[in-house]
């Protein structure tokens, strides 16, 4: 195989575990709460703001780490407060319009905010590795952008484990399931809903910083993450989490292929064409299960 | 009865402290409207327009206004769009009823507001775009005050065909009309001077990634990139070739070298190579150093840059025109015609240099030298005129490898 094809793979898959993680607290939400939360690439543009603070006090891989989990907390909190103020609220009133038109004015209100604290001014994170560059041998990439990709797997798995293992989180995926037998379980169904939303932040806002550690940070750059969260969010089936994780790295290497032996021009319109072919197709998602 | 009393203490209390803090002035302000992406991902740079506005205002208004009269700057926020800024448009020139438009950004906004102008009958003086169409299509109330693409890369095509004369060329552009136009001129160029182009490739606005497109070009390993993109996108595509490894000479128009590339980049961005009028490189213009003195006075720590001396010429060139138009009558249609034909003639020596027009409303007789980016002994990038050789301040690098360069 050329070393082209093996480099465009590689640059997929790193792309595709940032799209996987904020794709899981997207899909979490909706699996739980039945949330489209347009407003879950603002979460990420908040996570990349502390990141900015915590990088500037805290220098080096250190500064890098504490970044994470700062944006994390701050992010869950945030997750947490604007779920019982804002969304909880309209969950029983259950039209689905209600909630997206809120959560499309919520990203608006906290873009524009950010803008007003933060200026317009794009920002950039300084590379904790000094660009320290790895060649893999059938492909280069910078030590960032391998750190990247395994906090991001590294976060998946643990994730999976909680979800699977612990008590919390099968009465996350019991709710998911099927919400009137966990209520009728004894499950305490707000305290789910607040943990979802709490973790599904988080997630926004650790993908938010890894995000912005590659890219770079703006009041505005909410909006791509939010559109590659929603196309893995369909592709790998809506709720679906195991869906979405595989589907973000789908998502990440058909864009670096299409885009190299394709059509560049057309790069980010090819996620839209992989979910026209997958929903003429399999209606549910590439993963998701038939009548759910 | 008594809270009445209190009701109209309140308003005359008010409406005398209004009379005290009040402007002295004459009679109503002039009204100009100013169109940019005042939000979105270019918000950065319409702040810069804005600032190099805001400087002009104070200078007009601190010397009387303009025959007495305050000037009000009203903006219309665009955020790069064609359709937004058609409504922002409209709104300043119906509902505002401002006397002239002012301002710009982004090429395929520039091209359906000048024609909204054309149909309200108000002069309209593009700022920043570099489109050819704004003023080719003929709207005989649309000036432009910075040049457009031709004559920003005059100096650069003939830096290419005279100096690096390249055999290898490729494209990374931004899919707009800036980037477009762009791409014929330098693929004319290529043709010159018998280049091989590899390839063309295009990205939308707003894009972030950009390692699939760089790790082709690596592979193609062109001597040349000819590249349109704004700030941010110009900055990521800088930080990526990095971490790919990837040395080639960068060519672009140079609308990128702002405040915010510098400090994103750092000393990433060393070698790139554009054609700009920056007002700090043009030491020989009194009026440019004039103007970097007062707007690193009035904006502390704001790097003077091109977008804001084009923001700043554009309002003193709408300003003078409506000085020379002399009193206006208060007819709104009658006074944006005088202006219009004041506009004409209007001959200013500014931070950009000398701004005349020609009979389609374009800057003529104008220069843009091609620059390079060195860094300096703290690694901090820093731009030199290498081309002409006349006004150089330093001689054009080639590019050297990553691992090999001072600034890590």
């Amino acid at each position: 195989m050329d070393s082209l094809f093996l480099q465009q793979i590689t640059n997929g898959l790193i792309i595709g575990g940032v799209y996987s993680l904020i794709a899981i607290g997207l899909t979490m939400i909706f699996g739980v709460m039945r949330i489209s939360n347009f407003a879950h690439g603002d979460f990420s543009m908040v996570g990349a703001y502390v990141a900015v603070f915590i990088v500037a006090c805290i220098p080096g891989w250190f500064g890098f780490v504490s970044s994470i989990l700062g944006a994390m907390v701050i992010v869950g909190m945030l997750g947490m407060f604007l779920e019982r103020s804002t969304f909880r609220p309209l969950l029983s009133r259950r039209t689905d319009i209600d909630i997206i038109l809120v959560s499309i004015g919520l990203s608006i209100v906290m873009e524009n905010l950010a803008q007003l604290f933060f200026g317009s001014t794009p920002r950039m994170v300084r590379d904790p590795f000094h660009g320290i560059t790895v060649d893999l041998g059938f492909a280069s990439a910078s030590l960032l952008r391998l750190v990247c990709l395994a906090a991001s797997v590294a976060i998946i798995i643990f994730l999976q484990i909680y979800l699977n293992k612990s008590r919390n989180g099968v009465a996350i995926r019991a709710t998911a399931q099927n919400q009137k037998a966990a209520l009728l379980m004894g499950i305490d169904i707000n305290k789910v809903y607040r943990l979802t939303f709490v973790l599904g932040s988080a997630l926004a806002g650790m993908g938010g910083v890894l995000y912005g550690t590659l890219f770079a940070i703006a009041p505005n750059m909410g909006v791509m993450p939010t559109l590659k969260a929603f196309i893995v969010t369909i592709l790998g089936g809506m709720g679906n989490i195991r869906g979405a994780i595989f589907s973000g790295f789908i998502l990440g290497v058909a864009e670096a292929l299409g885009g190299s032996y394709i059509s560049m021009d057309y790069k980010d319109s090819i996620g839209f064409i992989i979910i026209i072919i997958v929903l003429l197709i399999t209606p549910n998602g590439l993963f998701g299960r038939r009548g759910a | 009865m008594q809270q009445r009393a209190t009701k109209a203490c309140f308003i005359f209390l008010i409406l005398s402290l209004y009379l005290l803090i009040g402007p002295a002035w004459s009679a109503e302000p002039i009204k100009i409207g100013i169109l940019g992406p005042f939000s979105g991902s270019l918000a950065h740079n319409a702040e810069e327009m804005k600032n190099g506005m805001l400087l002009a205002l104070d200078e007009i208004n601190s010397a009387g206004g303009i025959n007495g009269r305050e000037v009000e700057l009203i903006y219309g926020d665009t955020s790069c769009k064609p359709a937004e800024g058609m409504a922002a448009a409209k709104k300043l020139l119906t509902r505002n009823e401002v006397l002239a438009l002012g301002g710009g950004y982004c090429s395929s906004v520039n091209i359906a507001t000048s024609s909204v102008a054309q149909q309200e009958k108000t002069p309209n003086v593009v700022a920043i775009a570099i489109s050819p169409t704004i003023t080719e299509v003929g709207n005989s109330y649309v000036f432009r005050s910075c040049p457009n693409s031709p004559q920003v890369l005059d100096g650069m095509n003939a830096w290419i065909a005279e100096v690096k004369k390249p055999k290898k060329v490729a494209f990374l552009m931004e899919n707009s009309d800036y980037g477009r136009d762009a791409e014929k001129i330098w693929m004319a160029v290529s043709k010159r001077v018998g280049a091989e182009v590899l390839a063309n490739l295009y990205f939308q606005i707003g894009a972030t990634d950009f390692t699939t497109e760089i790790s082709k070009l690596k592979e193609l390993a062109p001597e040349v990139v000819f590249h349109i993109a704004s700030t941010t996108e110009a900055a990521l595509v800088q930080k990526q070739s990095k971490e790919l490894g990837f040395v080639t000479q960068w060519v672009s128009a140079g609308g990128q070298f702002t405040q915010a590339f510098f400090e994103m980049t750092k000393s990433m961005c060393e070698y790139g190579m554009g054609a700009t009028a920056d007002p700090n490189l043009m030491l020989k213009n009194p009026e440019a150093v004039k103007f970097v003195e007062n707007y690193k006075k009035k904006f502390k720590d704001a790097r003077p840059g091109l977008f804001g001396s084009q923001g700043y010429d554009n309002l003193k060139v709408i300003a003078n025109a409506i000085q020379r138009a002399g009193t206006l009558s208060g007819n709104l249609q009658a006074d944006r015609e005088k202006v219009r034909n004041a506009l004409i003639s209007t001959d200013l020596e500014l931070s950009q240099g000398r701004i005349r027009f020609d009979e389609k409303g374009q800057l003529t007789n104008t220069f843009v030298p091609v620059v390079q980016i060195s860094t300096d002994d703290r690694c901090e990038p820093k731009l030199f005129v290498v081309y002409p050789l006349n006004i150089a301040t330093k001689a054009y690098e080639s590019p050297i490898p990553w691992d090999k360069r001072k600034c890590k």
